[in-house]
């Protein structure tokens, strides 16, 4: 029954040409899939803030694609305050960043990203991971379903 | 870094069948990994700590698969414990169990677990998962490059 369903990809990220490419990936892909995007930590807290509300067009994300360097808060502190959220700690976080610093990677380990993968240079590499990510993530990983709970579209379920 | 340090993956399973399945499906990648077999939970702790300690036949794991129903301290006992652990807890962890209740997946990935794979009943299919785990960790993924533990790289300055 899940199989068919659309899965929702939050993508965190400021640079407008990787938005493109992910999308791009993305659309390609044989698993039906929502991408959300976000241009930055405050954005997509904002954006979770709105999911957990309940909110239709803020579906809660299954996956979320983190990039590391971006203005504001940026990628690691806002890793570390989702997953300190209880509400939103089972989402998966990949990192996809141009970072492979032994810091950057054991820092984001540590704050329990689920994956983290350096941005490719060529649009048939990220096709290549995106396809990976997503079979790894949907085909293979069972995954929680965020819409079994009573905020999913029942309108008279009252909402903190 | 080194990309010559070989890849470690410890395995935490006490089915000797299950066992072998890993080892073989393993065995059938091209990405050389060096599998390590915990046959329980404390195993896999000793493992760890004697990984901390230096020792060199107790290689630091870029990954942990992790079996859930396990006699004596459970999967998800050991989950807990590592993840609380400051030099442990950057490990990351998948669950490889023939559970696929709702309660368990909730829970694994709610104590920080990075995937949870329900074990296939066909050896192929084992060894299809396996291939596209490996893929995901160690090809695409950078987490095989961090081999140095965590007091390692405060020792060392970091990069």
């Amino acid at each position: 029954m899940y199989e068919f369903e659309e899965v929702v990809i939050l993508l965190v990220e400021d640079d407008l040409g990787d938005q493109k490419l992910v999308a791009k990936a993305l659309a390609k892909e044989r698993i039906a899939n929502k991408l959300r995007i976000t241009s930055s930590g405050e954005e997509a807290l904002q954006y979770l803030d709105r999911s957990k509300a309940g909110d239709k067009d803020s579906p809660m994300p299954d996956l979320i694609l983190l990039d590391l360097n971006m203005p504001g808060i940026g990628g690691q502190e806002f890793l570390r305050l989702l997953k300190s959220d209880h509400e939103l700690t089972t989402i998966p976080v990949v990192i996809l960043t141009t970072s492979d610093s032994d810091r950057d990677i054991l820092e984001s380990f540590k704050l329990q990203a689920s994956g983290y993968i350096k941005k490719p240079g060529s649009l048939e590499a990220f096709h290549q991971i995106m396809h990976d990510v997503t079979d790894y993530w949907f085909v293979i990983c069972k995954r929680v379903h965020h819409d079994s709970g009573c905020k999913k579209r029942d309108t008279t379920c009252s909402v903190g | 870094m080194n990309l010559e340090i070989p890849f470690n993956m410890l395995l935490v399973e006490d089915d000797p069948g299950d066992q072998k399945l890993v080892k073989s499906a393993l065995s059938a990648q091209d990405v050389k990994i060096n599998l390590h077999i915990a046959s329980c939970a404390e195993d896999a702790l000793k493992y760890l700590q004697l990984s901390e300690n230096g020792d060199v036949d107790c290689p630091w794991p870029n990954l942990i698969v992790l079996d859930l129903n396990m006699p004596g301290m459970g999967g998800k006992e050991f989950l807990t414990y590592i993840k609380a652990e400051k030099a442990l807890c950057s490990i990351p962890v998948v669950i490889l169990t023939t559970s696929d209740s709702e309660a368990d997946i909730k829970e694994c990935y709610g104590m920080y677990a990075a995937g949870y794979i329900q074990k296939p009943g066909k050896p192929a299919e084992f060894r299809d998962i396996v291939r596209n785990m490996i893929t995901y960790w160690f090809t695409d993924g950078l987490s095989a490059k961090h081999h140095l533990q965590a007091n390692e790289l405060e020792k060392v300055g970091g990069k």
